[in-house]
């Protein structure tokens, strides 16, 4: 079944791309299907057990079975990739390269889909390398720095994909087994230095996906670059198998090692950096996708740090986070893909004043929003709750400090994602845009949506990640891990916030009941160049919304940060790279005579070598 | 013939086919034209196949072909090894093609670069 | 069975002296018989190759003199499966080239039929061959061929490339003879198994010097570090199809005449060591200069340098696994690197300079070469789920059962080199917009037959390995017996 629900993925990939060769029409049709008929199956029929398929390839078995922490994340791949599938066929439309688009977005669904099931290395590896250039033709699709961009994920990811290589054939020397579930288990039986070596290698495997500094340089243009009926994939569900092999080798590796609790400290450490620096970048950033995009690393950050941390209530936090940012960023790409299709930039400084034209829009990122800052109704709030919580008991103030202070900056990229879209003067520039259309607003609505009702009821969540936890070994005291949380324990298990965010909710539609009767009422709407009264008189040219520079004295705190960009490293020790490599071609002289003389000196240096090499 | 004087003679042998050997070899190397590395190309093989001819050489042997008067004149007499005239026999004819293909080049390379001087012919490097 | 070995060589031996009779009668059999005779000849060695496993090798003697005295050729399920792959790489270069330029007259196609028939009776014979001296002829046969073949253009650079060529070439064979006298004057005998069972009475230090002199002349032929300055040339200024064969045939043939040095006839502990140093510096230097590449063929040819320091690698690697490993990387790249040059050559066809520049939004003009030319990339870069993958993975699982890990860091180092510059060319294919007027070149028939044909070979391996380890794993088998292999030869005797 399992296999039938990964060849169904790769024949409609196939197929879609064919198709729409010959007919758009039966492109988006077949796309449509190839994902979500997959998709359903494999939630309706593929049920949490061991092993479900099985083969083998090369004299090794391929173990396919689904783990109740793979169950979880399995959730959010197919919940957003049936979402934006739907998504897509609009926002594609018109666009070049549509059938490549399917093909990869189809393929990277499965892969990731391959990843969760995998219970071996080796199809872990091939469905995460899979994952990785289907990803990557969407890195590239639109043809914009395809050199430097696409070039910089495909090196990192292969980066990550070779350590985690390395770590799976010394595994497999070393215990000779290729099963996830031995490596666990014997773990403690590979050598000290490989005990060492393989967590070491993997963690860079994960880390290069998860975005951990300073590893993430990849990924800020990646996200970007990409088309952003993917981008919200990418950030939302792509990163998360980071993640979730990062809960692999933490959970079940680190734990049995002695130095492992260093380990952890340093990645908790590297995840609350990546929190904090990508926050700053995120809100000198004039693009929303860009804005998204930091905003991403630094979530990632936050979930990295939970989990390296990995007390239950950390690991629980960052669970939920997990699903919880796949939702509220899912929405907010896709508001930005609509915001794109509509009005063709995703600039702040040229959109404005789109809350009276794009309200659909306007209010599921208003709500994704309030979940990415954490403020207390929706489902942000309970899981950075659980992580300062967590923290604090571990007595990890430096850490809480570090993660607060990014959380409480997150307020400001927040602000300016808002009011740079939606609020200000309405340019006349702009009076054409209309609301996206339903195909786009609905599956994005239903994301924030999604968001609203599980930061009011997380328990809905909690039950699936209790049962993905105590897979990994963890042990409910008092039969629900999540009870711990003085969120939940102080005012029961009920959750008694619910009150309190009645009464938002309450005053929260109060007002917008106001502001929409006070609105009917004559309100003048004023554009930017309308400023007559202050006596000047601006020119067309100017740009006068006051988004430009929005955050200039904060950006010139920051400087001093910002001037630091680990990227340049890179990308010094890629053009030194480059510059040897050019000097090394240069062995070749193009002189045939040069040649002969290298065939004597090199006979005769094996001649002079012959007794150290044959004794 | 004495045992010492047949060895000091096999050594001068050896000794000189090696030394046309190395002046093939050092035409290979250090001269710039064409002609004169064809012709280095040309001597090394002829070093090596008068190397190979004086291996099989035997004292007193006879030529190792059963002729009419064979049993009568030489039978008490090794026959010199067959096996490497054969062979060398092979290599000069396959060195008489390696030469008439880089005798062809250079023509070719003539016509393309006008001129023969090794230095100038490097359109193609690293 | 259809046939005996002998008719490995004879056959086209024979072809390439009748071509040219042939055309004088009708102009069109010069293209049309070597397909005939490559195609009989895949059958035979298919048919030859399930006798093998069923039966046993088959070890032929030529001229009726019984091994170790008269020469002897020898089948058995290594030798079969190289035989088998020349022969298959041969017809796909036959029927990619049967009419690769319209322009082809008949004077040029019956030159190009014949070199082609002579490279691959060198090839066969070399892997054939039972004895070293009959070694030697078809290295020469087979280098003298390569050396025409290369500067078979004149419009181009090809004589310079050819000259380089020929220079390494005729230095190598100097050192192969000098090598081969040496082996004769201590042991006097020729025959492989035979001086394979008495290799323990050489003199040690003569012994050395001579797995050396072999080392560094085949060397130069298979392409190994210091040695291979000929190689980009003459992979990059040979016609397309020519490539694809040095990489497919010449070079297979070498390297295999290498290995069965290095494992069945000396018994030199240090030449496995030997193997992964000189198969490193190769794999380092190559793919280093590949990616500063700005010519396409050039670019190719240097990536097939480094695919054949791997594979000396896996060999040095000394193990059953690390044999299986090297014959598998082998095998795909026999595979891909020829779909690479085929596609690639058609993508750079009307460029003047061969420019990778030149090939910016090739995917628009010429969608099916584009898309096989990037899945031989995905492939060889070893990307799952292509046939490189596979590979790959067993060499590195090799190399991990002998605890070379920084060999493995290394090798894996320098596969991110090889992406990088693999990757570039396919963006550029794909996502780069067309600065240069030129044209695509539309392939023939015969060329999108056998582009599609690898194209589904690598598929088919990247999904199911299983279908041809299990010769892979008989050839290693094979040649890892090494007893076996001199018993079965000296043993032989006259049906």
């Amino acid at each position: 079944m399992l296999t039938l629900i990964l060849v169904i993925f790769l024949g409609g990939a196939i197929l879609t791309w064919l198709g729409r060769k010959i007919n758009p029409l039966l492109g988006d049709l077949l796309f449509l299907v190839s994902v979500i008929l997959p998709a359903t199956m494999f939630v309706m029929n593929i049920k949490v057990g061991d092993t479900i398929a099985q083969h083998t390839l090369l004299g090794i078995d391929l173990v396919w079975g689904l783990s109740p922490l793979a169950h979880l994340f399995s959730l959010v791949v197919v919940g957003l990739g049936v979402m934006l599938s739907i998504y897509s066929i609009s926002y594609m439309r018109g666009k070049e390269k549509v059938g490549m688009y399917y093909f990869s977005f189809i393929l990277s669904i499965m892969a990731m889909l391959g990843i969760l099931v995998s219970r071996d290395w080796i199809s872990f590896f091939i469905f995460w390398e899979i994952m990785t250039w289907s990803s990557y033709l969407m890195v590239i699709l639109n043809g914009k720095k395809v050199q430097s961009i696409g070039i910089k994920y495909f090196v990192f990811s292969a980066l990550g994909a070779y350590s985690m290589l390395m770590a799976l054939v010394i595994i497999n020397s070393q215990l000779g087994s290729f099963m996830l579930s031995d490596t666990f288990n014997n773990f403690q039986h590979l050598s000290p230095a490989n005990q060492i070596l393989i967590p070491v290698l993997l963690l860079v495997a994960f880390g290069v996906k998860s975005a951990v500094m300073p590893l993430h340089i990849w990924a800020p243009d990646a996200y970007s670059n990409s088309p952003m009926g993917y981008t919200a994939v990418f950030s939302g569900a792509l990163s998360k198998m980071g993640v979730y092999g990062l809960v692999l080798v933490i959970i079940s590796m680190t734990t049995q090692l002695p130095a492992g609790s260093l380990i952890r400290i340093i990645v908790a450490w590297l995840g609350g950096f990546t929190a904090a620096a990508a926050t700053l970048w995120a809100i000198t950033q004039d693009d929303g996708k860009k804005l998204l995009a930091w905003s991403s690393i630094g979530q990632l950050g936050y979930i990295v740090t939970g989990v390296a941390i990995g007390t239950p209530l950390a690991m629980l936090a960052a669970m939920f986070l997990v699903v919880v940012h796949a939702l509220f960023k899912g929405s907010l790409f896709m508001a930005v893909g609509a915001i794109e299709k509509q009005t063709g930039t995703t600039d702040f400084k040229e959109v404005n004043g789109l809350i009276r034209k794009m309200p659909v829009t306007f209010i599921s990122s208003l709500l994704s929003i309030i979940a990415l800052a954490g403020i207390p109704p929706l489902a942000g709030f309970v899981s950075k709750w659980m992580l300062y919580e967590a923290l604090i008991q571990n007595h990890n103030y430096l850490l809480v400090v570090l993660l607060f202070f990014a959380s409480t900056a997150a307020f400001l990229y927040a602000y300016k994602f808002l009011h740079g879209y939606f609020l200000g003067q309405e340019e006349p520039e702009w009076a054409h845009v209309k609301e996206a259309p339903m195909s786009m607003t609905i599956p994005m609505l239903l994301l924030a949506l999604t968001t609203f009702v599980l930061g009011t009821w997380p328990q809905l969540l909690f039950n699936s990640i209790d049962s993905a936890m105590q897979y990994l070994g963890y042990d409910a005291t008092n039969g629900k891990l999540w009870t711990d949380s003085v969120l939940f324990s102080q005012w029961g298990d009920k959750v008694a916030l619910q009150p309190v965010l009645y009464a938002i909710i309450a005053v929260f539609l109060f007002f917008a009941i106001f502001l929409y009767f006070k609105g009917r009422k004559a309100t003048r709407y004023v554009t930017t160049k309308d400023i007559s009264t202050s006596g000047e008189i601006p020119k067309e040219w100017e740009n006068l919304t006051f988004k430009v520079n929005f955050m200039q004295p904060f950006e010139r705190a920051i400087e001093p940060f910002l001037k630091r960009q680990i990227e340049k490293y890179y990308l010094g020790f890629g053009k030194g790279m480059e510059a040897l490599f050019d000097f090394t071609r240069r062995i070749y002289t193009g002189n045939g005579q040069t040649y002969a003389i290298y065939a004597i000196v090199f006979l005769a240096l094996l001649l002079i070598f012959r007794v150290s090499l044959f004794g | 013939m004495d045992n010492t004087y047949y060895d000091l003679l096999t050594y001068v042998v050896y000794g000189s086919a090696i030394l046309v050997m190395l002046i093939g070899l050092y035409a290979v190397l250090v001269k710039k034209s064409l002609l004169k590395i064809v012709i280095g190309l040309s001597i090394v093989d002829s070093g090596l196949n008068l190397l190979i001819v004086s291996l099989g050489y035997l004292k007193n042997g006879t030529a190792p072909i059963f002729s009419k008067g064979f049993f009568e004149l030489a039978a008490d007499k090794p026959m010199v090894d067959p096996l490497l005239q054969a062979l060398v026999l092979t290599a000069i004819v396959i060195g008489f093609g390696v030469t008439a293909v880089a005798l062809s080049l250079v023509i070719r390379l003539w016509r393309h670069h006008h001129t023969l001087y090794i230095d100038e012919i490097k359109n193609l490097k690293w | 069975m259809v046939g005996t070995p002998v008719l490995f060589i004879a056959i086209p031996l024979l072809a390439a002296f009748l071509i040219p009779l042939l055309g004088m009668i009708w102009k069109e059999s010069v293209r049309i018989v070597p397909g005939l005779v490559l195609m009989y000849l895949m059958v035979l060695a298919v048919s030859l190759m399930g006798h093998v496993a069923h039966n046993g090798p088959i070890i032929e003697i030529i001229a009726g003199w019984a091994p170790p005295i008269g020469i002897n050729l020898v089948f058995n399920a290594f030798t079969g499966f190289l035989v088998t792959l020349i022969i298959f790489m041969g017809l796909l270069v036959w029927l990619y080239s049967y009419r690769f330029k319209s322009n082809v007259e008949y004077e040029p196609a019956r030159k190009y039929f014949i070199l082609l028939m002579m490279l691959v009776t060198g090839s066969t014979g070399v892997v054939l061959t039972g004895d070293i001296f009959n070694l030697f002829v078809f290295i020469e046969i087979t280098s003298i061929s390569a050396y025409a073949l290369t500067a078979f253009y004149t419009g181009r650079d090809s004589a310079e490339a050819s000259f380089k060529y020929v220079m390494m070439g005729s230095l190598a064979s100097t050192m192969l003879l000098i090598a081969i006298m040496l082996i004769y004057s201590q042991l006097g005998t020729l025959n492989m198994a035979d001086v394979a069972s008495k290799i323990h009475l050489m003199d040690p230090t003569l012994k050395a010097i001579s797995f050396i002199l072999f080392v560094v002349a085949l060397g130069v032929e298979a392409e190994i570090f210091p040695l291979n300055g000929w190689a980009p040339d003459a992979y990059a200024e040979a016609p397309g199809p020519v490539g694809a064969a040095f990489a497919g045939i010449v070079v297979k043939a070498m390297l295999y005449a290498l290995i069965r040095f290095t494992y069945t006839i000396f018994d030199l502990s240090g030449a496995f060591n030997l193997l992964i140093i000189i198969g490193l510096l190769t794999l380092v230097i190559a793919e280093v200069a590949a990616i500063r590449q700005d010519k396409l063929k050039r670019m190719l040819a240097y990536s097939s340098i480094g695919q054949m320091g791997l594979v000396m690698v896996a060999f040095g690697i000394g193990t059953r696994e690390g044999v299986f490993a090297a014959l598998f990387i082998m095998l795909n790249h026999a595979i891909i690197k020829p779909l690479l040059f085929f596609s690639g050559s058609y993508l750079v066809y009307h460029s003047k300079k061969k420019y990778i520049s030149d090939i910016d939004g090739m995917g628009k003009l010429a969608p099916f070469t584009s898309l096989l030319f990037a899945l031989g990339a995905f492939a060889i870069v070893g990307l799952p789920p292509f046939a490189g993958f596979w590979s790959k993975l067993s060499f590195l699982v090799a190399a991990a059962d002998n605890d070379m890990v920084l060999i493995i860091a290394l090798i894996l180092a320098v596969s991110i080199v090889e992406i990088v510059y693999y990757m570039r060319v396919v963006n550029r294919i794909f996502f780069f917009k067309r600065t240069t007027g030129l044209l695509a070149r539309r392939p023939t028939f015969n060329a999108y037959i056998v582009m599609s044909v690898l194209g589904i070979i690598v598929l088919m391996i990247g999904f199911f390995p299983d279908t041809v380890t299990g010769y892979i794993q008989a050839a290693a088998d094979s040649l890892f017996d090494k007893t076996q292999y001199i018993h079965s030869v000296l043993t032989a005797s006259i049906q």
